[in-house]
């Protein structure tokens, strides 16, 4: 008997921890698209938009910001940049989105931006800056699914 | 016994399969939940406030320079005799410098002051344990400079310094990671006060306008341990980027000759306490 009743514990655990096994998988596997795209997708995302603008010769910092944001909420960078100089941001995302916005406004608090081109995954700005000072560069996302939790993304720069 | 061994295993295994999903869940979840996601202050217009700062790199100044004139950045260029040192905060303000001055050097397309700079930048790395990080860099950079290859060098040096930082970032010298970009600022200011200081121009003088970086030195400063902040070099250069940003701030209606030899004499007297022995 001891023994029967040992099998069977031993049988219901074992269903037990298959059942929570294949539901942990099934969950795994339901985690949404956006918790796998990470920034780095975006920022090679913003580094594949940059490719034209080399050849035009500009040059690509290396350093960059990145993060993840709600749908819809916008986003701020202050930065310096030399009037002289032409600087171009590609801003990107790791998921696709319904749209999204890249402006570079002056300290007064009007938009400098010159170009700006976009494609499934980035948009880009060239901006000439008038003076030389602290910019603002606003950005933000529509996200194509809204139960998405947030949106990967990458804002990188040159000049020339 | 192999029977009880077997569903013993299997259990194991499923329960262990089963904790690394919910873990994985939890793990990649986390980035998914309202915590992870940057949320938007509607107080604070027009958005949310990304407090990273990128610093630009000295030739972003530079170029503007050359647009402007012809700089004779030879003349800038400096030999640099780096102290011999264990202190970590002065090694990697050096570092930063050292750094700069690979810019300087490919400015003027000196080779050899490239090369010179890309070795002191691996000696440097190599006494805050960060040589190997460094060295694919550094060895880039003298082979660029033999093939003349300046646009390259640029991309390893501002490379080089993301590197460090990041590593530094990642080991037990967070709090000084961004003092290579300080240091690069303070070699990379010194070079442009001189060329402006030599053929003074408003537009050149404007290029001075960084309130918005010295600023973010003086934070970065004040953010750091107090130890840090009792140290003689870091207690110096808050006190000169003080005086910095006044005259920045000061310069409304554009710098004046004066000014920017006040910046100038700020940078060169920082970098000089920097690089002496004491």
């Amino acid at each position: 008997m001891t023994w029967m009743k040992t099998r069977m514990t031993l049988s219901w655990r074992r269903l037990v921890m298959s059942l929570l096994a294949v539901t942990g998988m099934m969950m795994w596997l339901a985690v949404p698209r956006t918790v796998w795209a990470s920034v780095d997708d975006a920022h090679s995302f913003a580094m594949e938009a940059a490719v034209p603008f080399v050849e035009q010769g500009f040059i690509v910092r290396e350093d960059y910001w990145n993060g993840e944001v709600k749908s819809g909420q916008k986003l701020m960078v202050k930065h310096q940049l030399f009037k002289g100089n032409e600087y171009a941001f590609w801003l990107a995302t790791g998921v696709e989105v319904k749209s999204m916005e890249l402006k570079v406004y002056d300290d007064k608090g009007k938009a400098i931006e010159m170009d700006t081109q976009e494609g499934d995954l980035w948009v880009t700005v060239r901006v000439n800056p008038p003076r030389t000072g602290t910019y603002t560069v606003v950005f933000s996302f529509e996200s194509s699914d809204k139960s998405e939790p947030g949106v990967t993304w990458a804002l990188a720069y040159g000049y020339r | 016994m192999l029977k009880h061994a077997n569903p013993f295993l299997n259990t194991t295994f499923l329960a262990a399969l089963w904790l690394f999903a919910a873990g994985g869940m939890q793990g990649v979840g986390a980035q998914g939940t309202s915590e992870g996601v940057q949320e938007f202050d509607p107080l604070a217009f027009p958005g949310q406030v990304v407090d990273d700062v990128v610093v630009p790199v000295p030739s972003e100044v530079f170029s503007v320079l050359d647009k402007l004139g012809e700089p004779n950045w030879r003349q800038e260029i400096r030999e640099m005799n780096t102290p011999q040192t264990s202190d970590r905060t002065r090694l990697t303000l050096l570092f930063g410098e050292a750094v700069a001055e690979g810019f300087v050097a490919v400015q003027a397309e000196d080779k050899e002051a490239v090369k010179d700079a890309g070795r002191e930048v691996n000696n440097l790395a190599t006494a805050l344990g960060l040589s190997r990080s460094v060295l694919p860099h550094a060895n880039a950079i003298l082979e660029a400079a033999d093939h003349n290859d300046w646009r390259s060098i640029r991309k390893e040096l501002d490379l080089t310094q993301k590197t460090v930082r990041d590593t530094m970032e990642q080991m037990r010298d967070a709090d000084l990671a961004q003092l290579v970009s300080l240091g690069g600022w303070l070699r990379g200011t010194a070079s442009v006060t001189s060329v402006v200081g030599k053929a003074f121009s408003a537009d050149r003088a404007e290029l001075l306008n960084q309130p918005m970086l010295v600023e973010h030195f003086l934070t970065v400063i004040g953010g750091m341990p107090s130890a840090t902040k009792k140290h003689e070099l870091v207690k110096e250069t808050q006190k000169g980027l003080k005086v910095i940003l006044r005259e920045m701030e000061a310069a409304v209606d554009g710098f004046s000759e004066e000014s920017v030899k006040t910046i100038n004499s700020e940078c060169e007297g920082l970098l000089k306490r920097l690089n002496s022995n004491s």
